[in-house]
């Protein structure tokens, strides 16, 4: 049997990622450099530059 | 960016490069949720075919300046991955890419459904999500997807994952 409050959370998480999905083009790509700040300190790799749009 | 996109717009005009269209994380990004990507991939279709086809456009960064890293082009600091179109499949996703406008500068972009087949064809782990993705957040037509499936004999690796996602 499937959990009904499970079913509800990933219900609601599609619900975000297509909200995302819709953004603009040019606020995903801000979104992209901010999740490239996010990560640097943790995936330390000089090929990884933060774009500088 | 736009820069980036302008670049590659010359390199195009100037017969650099036959045609290209931006693959990979960005391209997702255009139709799904938003991806950590870190390179601008661009799909090309070279002027000239032969071996080595990322001379003439690294001759170009060359000449205008631009810093070339082992496996990128940074243009005005930011990366660039020119890909040769490895097969057909993308190689056809080129050919009939779709337009996207970043701020007032225009690019090609794969379309989803290619973008689908060719993550479905790759086959590894990231892949598969990007297709579940695609799928799930992308208006892709499915008619089109399973033409392009079907061409490019892709078809039953489809059915396979569809099962999947639908036993989860």
């Amino acid at each position: 049997m499937k959990n009904r409050a499970a079913e509800e959370i990933f219900r609601k998480k599609r619900r975000r990622r297509r909200r995302l999905a819709n953004l603009p083009f040019e606020r995903k790509i801000e979104i992209v450099v901010e999740l490239q700040k996010m990560a640097s300190p943790i995936r330390k790799d000089p090929r990884h530059v933060i774009w500088p749009i | 960016m736009e820069k980036a996109l302008r670049v590659i717009q010359e390199i195009t005009r100037q017969g650099i490069i036959k045609a290209y269209a931006i693959g990979g994380g960005i391209a997702a990004t255009y139709y799904i949720e938003p991806l950590l990507t870190y390179d601008l991939d661009i799909f090309f279709i070279p002027a000239k075919e032969g071996l080595d086809v990322l001379t003439p456009i690294y001759d170009y960064a060359r000449e205008h300046g631009f810093d070339i890293q082992p496996e990128s082009i940074l243009i005005e600091g930011f990366p660039v991955q020119f890909i040769p179109a490895y097969n057909d499949i993308v190689r056809e996703a080129v050919e009939k890419a779709a337009t996207l406008k970043y701020h007032e500068v225009e690019a090609r972009v794969v379309t989803a459904e290619y973008l689908a087949a060719i993550a479905l064809e790759t086959g590894r782990a990231k892949d598969r999500e990007r297709v579940i993705r695609l799928l799930e957040e992308a208006e892709i037509d499915r008619a089109v997807l399973r033409k392009i499936l079907k061409a490019f004999g892709l078809s039953e690796k489809f059915k396979k994952l569809e099962k999947r996602i639908n036993e989860e």
